[in-house]
């Protein structure tokens, strides 16, 4: 007997399952992103000597509505859309004082309130059986925000993977040159890496605070791959790609690793004293070439590798033995969802207030106070920094339209809303190959439906079995790939 | 009265003295109100520059808020700053001219000479800009004074209004006594009037303030005071002046003199525009930028762009827009709330008072709204002062009174590309909420009915009346200045009424063509051709003016021989002395952009009789498809088993075609075309394949339809549809593409467009050819290419619209002031200059061209033999 489709479509058009992709991302911004940030930051430096705050866990509570008179009661859904509220609940951080040495008490600070995504884990909705009761639609989806009473669902945004080598042809003064670019991605900042060929098969580097492109050979030196047939052999073995290689080796300007950092020193701080100079060649090299595979002295080997991977793509696409990556090919894009989308502006903010807490206490040094937490933070200053752009939806960095208001027009509309993805192209220009159905969004994005005008093909949806899988740590991929016997680079 | 005329408009540079001159008070300080609220005596609202507030007199003229135009005043700066609008030109000035004596770095005979080049480009109306450019490169190179031998220095100009020599810094003073040295016999070599601009007048020593006027406050419901930017930035400027003062004053040192001066500098120069390159916009306390002078004029939704070229007009309606065939094409249907909305103006006479006072009196729908008193007051006319208004009417009044039928009015649709977007209509007044208009119009207007909107203005004076009826009526704009054809004709319905009305031999009764021709003021028939029965083609000579034309019609096979009138697809229209002989009348006969009879009635009897012919046509038209009956639904797209199965045999064919030659490709066996890449020609030959295997399985649906199809009638007609839209429902949709070539992104890592396929295929399924028929549905494979495919067409729609946009607007802003004079030149409006000797070099109007030809051959020796009374 042949299956029942129908009985899976519909056990599979539950609504739960058509905004999963919201609620999923957002419970894991609250259970990994936000202590991702609190770590990146570890502790606040003060400028006393052997004074810093260490910060410990971060956790959430409930949503709850503060009422004038100051008691605090669980808030519903309902109640903030009438009531015009918004939807959130406080964020406590551990932290514990180290004041010149002395470790004072540990404290659970409250340090700002965060929206929280209506059916999301720490939603009231969840503890209630009856929905109705509180003024809600048994049938509504959740997966969205309540901003002032406004409800507000963030959009999925669609973006060009990052840390990943994608070759392209470009042409420059007239003759065709082959590029391979890297978006290196950590924890917010962005670092665009290029390696081209230019006109005399010289191979060039550029990266952020870089004036101008360095020698490949150059920038292999200064990561410390000192002799010339490491440098080549590291790209490829193939004799082809070694011919090419060699002629990069040959017009090197440098030849050690201190004259390499030398002469990257020049060019990132023309005109300082020579130990000034070093002293920013290495940090840029550390802080702003593939911060991906990481910011410490110890990275600058596999970040060599890496390199030569990139040199080796060069080459390869130059003698035909690749060929160029399509940019619209859905393996080479990336979707940063609510939860992603939480994690940025709550690193922001949190900055934000890590710096006003550190004025807070050092004033409080100054005037002899007892350094305590609980009246150094003022949760305003994180929660007015999350809330502003999600109700404007002017995100960091410039972006608008991130958070929009629901399409409330009708039952499908909102479903169709918390399912759009949009690209972050310009509107303006034709970009037509970005806007064509690419057979790779087969399963992925909606065929059909897309607007008209302006926006088609940049706004798309989620095709209706589409799944958004989220990756997972890169240390146990590492962990099965050294079961099976591949070398670690030594660090 | 006597009018005058401006003559021309000459610009001139403000000088000091005039900004004083005009100026009615020296503003000083920086308040603008006092506690009680009231402008303070030389602050920036003194009420001598003008009054806003109601209550309050101005106190240079005496005339009260909304009366008072407003006064400048003026701001004497405490030091000169730079004008950053005049900045490039003083740093050309500067090295133009000697830094030590001041005269040009040229002899006088080189200056001379250009001075009398620029003269003498100058009368003949030419630009002299680059004239003026010449001199300053030539300057710019001299090294050493020829007048005083002194060395010359280059002055750097540094964005936007500093001033370097040899690293020192010019501070405007300087440069200001820089220029004031320039003596004016130098001055027209830089094509300058010293009477209109002295150099120095480009460094500002006083700042003129506008009027109160052009920076009104406004009050927020709080009740509190918010200033216009200008007053803030105003504001900024006499505050730093004082501030500057007191420290000169009290001796202060000079770096922070010069710190104050720049900062002079900078508020001065983002009072002039705030979007300097190099300087960071002023901000608002709430981060927002100010607007100030030049943000006023720039851009959209600036002066120029915003209020003068597109000001907003009274005496206009919008609404949906419906149809409505029983309307002249002449006409437009106008709801009624909007006709007792809109007003035409009655100016009273002697001979017409009796008239409009009976409009005053009327208390229903054509009546008076308003009356406008000599003395220009309006008045609204009520119950309770109509009887007082009708008796004190007098010559010289103005009674407004309310549309009415046969009314003039302007029509319009956005975007309004060419002439015919807006068309004069006469007005008829109807019932209900949209205006209604004669299908047979869409054309023009590229209108439909899926809910646009158009606008609807009522000229107000009878000169504009005039104009529109004599000009823009639409029947004067039947044929299309484009092309020289009628833009105006039978649409959709009325070529398919047509064409089964006319098509062979079709009978009618009595009773019948009495039905048919109802509409139409025929009071004559003519003698039935068989026993008391007419022919459809009799029914349409009805309604034909005495015209004599052949041609062949739209369903014409194009044989390899014409049979002429024998043809036996009735394919080869005859009209003689007005009868419809042989032949279908369809889209070639009647259609709007074709209708071939429509231009040869407008050419041969005007647009009178081709207006009364299309309302005719489209009446019949109608009244024959309502008769004959038709219907269009799914199942007329079924063609029975047997041809799906030749259909899908022949597709096959094709597709085995196509592995051939993948085959042949594959092994190198592939020929290929001159010119093209062996994977060119492999594509080009696969796409011809599916191509042609798609036209015959369209061919083979067709021959199953047959002629009765209503799609097929409407297809071959010309009403609607293609024969490729009936395939793609009945046959096959065929070959899908991607910016004209077969589908073949996808995963590309593996060398295939979907994981349904195996790596490498080339085949026609795998590159998006769609087999199945819209019809039968298609498979989700055929489903995802044609989305594919379909995506790329509403790309295009979307991106084309925007750049046509563009394109029009520049086109028309180079063109829109060139003119046709009577003696056929073309001519620039204002200064008479020359452009074309005669219009498109040919003379030729298109309009009255015979679709784009100067003469119609043919039609001169038609009419010159039937003149002798021969046969062609």
């Amino acid at each position: 007997m042949p299956l029942d489709r129908r009985v899976l479509a519909r056990k599979y058009f539950t609504h739960e399952r058509l905004v999963k992709h919201q609620i999923d991302s957002f419970n894991r911004f609250l259970d990994e992103g936000l202590q991702r940030v609190i770590d990146e930051q570890g502790r606040i430096e003060l400028d006393i000597p052997d004074t810093y705050v260490k910060l410990g866990k971060v956790e959430v509570g409930r949503p709850i509505v503060k009422e004038a008179e100051g008691s605090r009661l669980p808030l519903y859904p309902a109640m903030a859309r009438l009531r015009n509220l918004t939807y959130a609940a406080p964020v406590y951080l551990q932290c514990q004082v180290i004041d010149g040495g002395k470790e004072l008490d540990e404290e659970w600070v409250e340090i700002g309130m965060l929206p929280i995504m209506v059916k999301s884990k720490v939603c009231n909705l969840n503890d209630v059986d009856d929905v109705t009761k509180y003024g809600e639609d048994p049938l509504d989806p959740g997966g969205y925000f309540i901003i002032n009473g406004s409800e507000r669902a963030l959009m999925t945004l669609e973006d060009l993977a990052p840390n990943k080598i994608l070759l392209e042809r470009e042409e420059r003064y007239g003759e065709p040159i082959e590029v391979a670019k890297v978006f290196s991605q950590r924890s917010g900042y962005r670092a665009l890496v290029v390696v081209e060929r230019n006109r005399n098969n010289i191979l060039e580097v550029t990266f952020p605070q870089l004036p101008k492109p360095v020698q490949f050979v150059v920038l292999m030196k200064a990561l410390g791959v000192e002799t010339d047939q490491e440098i080549v052999t590291m790209v490829s073995e193939n004799p082809e790609i070694m011919k090419f290689m060699l002629e990069n080796v040959e017009v090197a300007e440098v030849d050690t690793q201190e004259e390499a950092i030398e002469y990257l020193g020049r060019r990132v701080a023309p005109g300082q004293s020579k130990e000034y100079r070093i002293e920013r060649a290495n940090q840029v090299l550390d802080q702003y070439f593939l911060p991906h595979i990481g910011v410490e002295k110890e990275a600058r080997r596999p970040k060599a590798f890496f390199l030569a991977r990139m040199a080796e793509a060069v080459l390869e696409l130059t003698l035909g033995m690749r060929r160029e990556d399509d940019k619209d090919h859905y393996a080479n894009k990336r979707l940063k969802l609510a939860g992603d989308l939480m994690e940025e502006i709550f690193r922001v903010a949190f900055l934000r207030l890590i710096k006003d807490v550190k004025y807070q206490l050092e004033r409080a040094k100054v005037r002899g106070r007892q350094l305590k937490m609980s009246t150094a933070v003022r949760s305003d200053v994180l929660t007015d920094r999350i809330m502003h752009p999600m109700a404007t939806g002017n995100w960091v960095g410039g972006r608008t339209g991130v958070s929009q208001l629901i399409d409330r027009h009708n039952y499908i509309s909102v479903l169709s809303h918390l399912r759009r993805v949009i690209s972050p192209l310009s509107r303006s220009q034709p970009h037509f190959e970005a806007r064509d159905l690419h057979p790779t969004q087969w399963g992925r994005i909606c065929p059909s439906e897309t607007p008209e005008g302006p926006n088609c093909g940049l706004v798309k949806n989620f095709a209706q079995y589409a799944e958004v899988s989220v990756g997972c740590d890169e240390k146990e991929v590492q962990e099965i790939l050294f079961g099976f016997g591949v070398e670690p680079v030594a660090r | 009265m006597i009018p005058k005329r401006v003559s021309s408009i000459k610009f001139e540079v403000l000088s000091p003295q005039e900004v004083r001159r005009m100026s009615v008070a020296k503003i000083i300080t920086p308040e603008t109100y006092d506690d009680d609220g009231f402008p303070i005596e030389g602050g920036l609202m003194d009420t001598r520059l003008g009054v806003i507030d109601p209550g309050l007199k101005c106190r240079t003229c005496g005339a009260k808020a909304g009366e008072c135009p407003g006064h400048f005043g003026h701001i004497e700066l405490a030091a000169p700053v730079i004008h950053v609008g005049y900045a490039k030109l003083i740093g050309k000035l500067l090295n133009a001219t000697c830094r030590e004596c001041g005269r040009i770095l040229l002899k006088n005979e080189k200056r001379d000479k250009f001075i009398a080049e620029i003269e003498k480009s100058r009368e003949l109306g030419q630009d002299f800009e680059d004239i003026v450019k010449e001199v300053f490169r030539v300057t710019k190179g001299i090294k050493k004074c020829p007048h005083c031998e002194t060395e010359q220095m280059e002055v750097k100009f540094d964005k936007p209004t500093f001033f370097y020599e040899n690293e020192h810094r010019l501070t405007p003073k300087d440069v200001r006594e820089r220029l004031e040295k320039i003596p004016d016999d130098d001055l027209p070599a830089f094509g300058m009037d010293p009477k209109a601009v002295r150099p120095e007048w480009l460094v500002l020593t006083v700042l003129p303030v506008p009027p109160v006027t052009v920076r009104p406050s406004i009050i927020l419901e709080t009740g509190q005071r918010s200033e216009d930017d200008l007053t803030h930035k105003l504001v900024d400027i006499i505050r730093i002046n004082q501030r500057f003062m007191e420290n000169k004053e009290a001796g202060a040192p000079q770096l922070i003199l010069e710190d104050l001066w720049e900062l002079l500098q900078y508020h001065v120069t983002t009072y002039l525009d705030n979007e300097v390159s190099g300087i960071p916009p002023a901000r608002h306390r709430s981060g927002r930028p100010l607007k100030t002078l030049a943000q006023r004029l720039k851009g959209k939704e600036g002066r120029f762009r915003g209020s003068l070229s597109g000001k907003r007009v009274n005496f206009s309606a919008r609404t949906v827009i419906s149809p409505d065939p029983n309307l002249s094409i002449n006409e437009v249907g106008v709801p009624l709330v909007v006709a007792e909305e809109l007003t035409v103006p009655i100016y009273v006479t002697d001979k017409n008072v009796e008239e409009a006072r009976e409009y005053i009196m009327r208390t229903e729908h054509p009546k008076a709204n308003y009356v406008i008193r000599p003395d220009g007051r309006r008045i609204r006319v009520m119950d309770s002062n109509r009887e007082e208004l009708a008796e004190k009417l007098e010559p010289g009044w103005i009674v407004e009174r309310q549309l009415k039928d046969g009314d003039i009015v302007l029509f319009n649709r956005q975007p309004s590309l060419h002439r015919m977007s807006i068309m004069a209509h006469y007005v008829r007044v109807l019932p209900y909420k949209t205006f209604r208009l004669n299908p047979a119009v869409c054309p023009p207007y590229n209108a439909d009915f899926d809910g646009d909107e158009m606008n609807l203005h009522v000229p107000q004076s009878l000169e504009a009346q005039a104009e529109a009826k004599i000009l823009m009526t639409v029947q004067e704009q039947i044929l299309s200045p484009r092309f020289g054809g009628p833009i105006i004709g039978g649409i959709h319905d009325h070529i398919s009424g047509l064409y089964l009305l006319t098509r062979g031999e079709k009978n009618f009764t009595k009773e019948e063509v009495m039905s048919i021709i109802r509409p139409l003021n025929i009071t004559k028939l003519p003698e039935p051709k068989y026993d008391d029965m007419w022919t459809g083609k009799q029914i349409f000579s009805m309604i034909l003016p005495d015209i004599t034309i052949e041609f062949k019609a739209e369903i014409c096979q194009n044989c390899e021989e014409c049979k002429g009138e024998e043809c036996e697809n009735d394919a080869y229209v005859v009209i003689r002395d007005g009868e419809l002989i042989t032949g279908t009348i369809d889209e070639k006969a009647v259609g709007a952009f074709k209708g071939i009879i429509i231009d040869e009635i407008m050419r041969k009897f005007g647009s009178e009789e081709t207006r009364k012919f299309i309302d005719n046509m489209t009446q019949l038209a109608i009244r024959a498809i309502m008769n004959a009956g038709f219907s269009f639904g799914i199942s007329d797209e079924d063609i029975p088993d047997d041809a799906k199965k030749q259909i899908r045999d022949l597709i096959k064919e094709a597709e085995r075609k196509v592995d051939e030659l993948i085959q042949a490709y594959r092994e190198g066996n592939l020929e290929p075309m001159p010119g093209r890449t062996v994977e060119e020609t492999l594509e080009m030959r696969i796409m011809q394949v599916l191509g042609r295997a798609r036209d015959q399985a369209g061919k083979i649906a067709s021959q199953f339809l047959g002629m009765d199809n209503p799609a097929v009638i409407m297809a071959v007609s010309g009403a609607r549809g293609s024969m490729l839209n009936l395939t793609q429902m009945a046959a096959c949709i065929g070959q899908q593409s991607v910016r004209g070539e077969r589908i073949g992104r996808g995963y590309t890592y593996s060398n295939r467009t979907l994981p349904h396929f195996t790596p490498g295929d080339l085949g026609a399924e795998a590159r998006g050819f769609v087999k199945s028929s819209y019809k039968d549905g298609l498979t989700p494979v055929e489903f995802f290419f044609h989305a594919v495919g379909g995506r790329e067409g509403l790309v295009d729609t979307a991106v084309r619209t925007s750049q046509s946009g563009y394109l029009q607007r520049r086109l028309i802003n180079a063109l829109q002031d060139l003119k046709v004079d009577y003696d056929g030149t073309i001519r620039e409006q204002t200064s008479n200059m020359l452009v074309q000797f005669r219009y498109g070099e040919d003379g030729v109007d298109p309009m009255k061209s015979f679709r784009g030809k100067a003469v119609d051959v043919k039609r001169i020796i038609r009419e010159v033999m039937a003149e002798e009374g021969k046969e062609v």
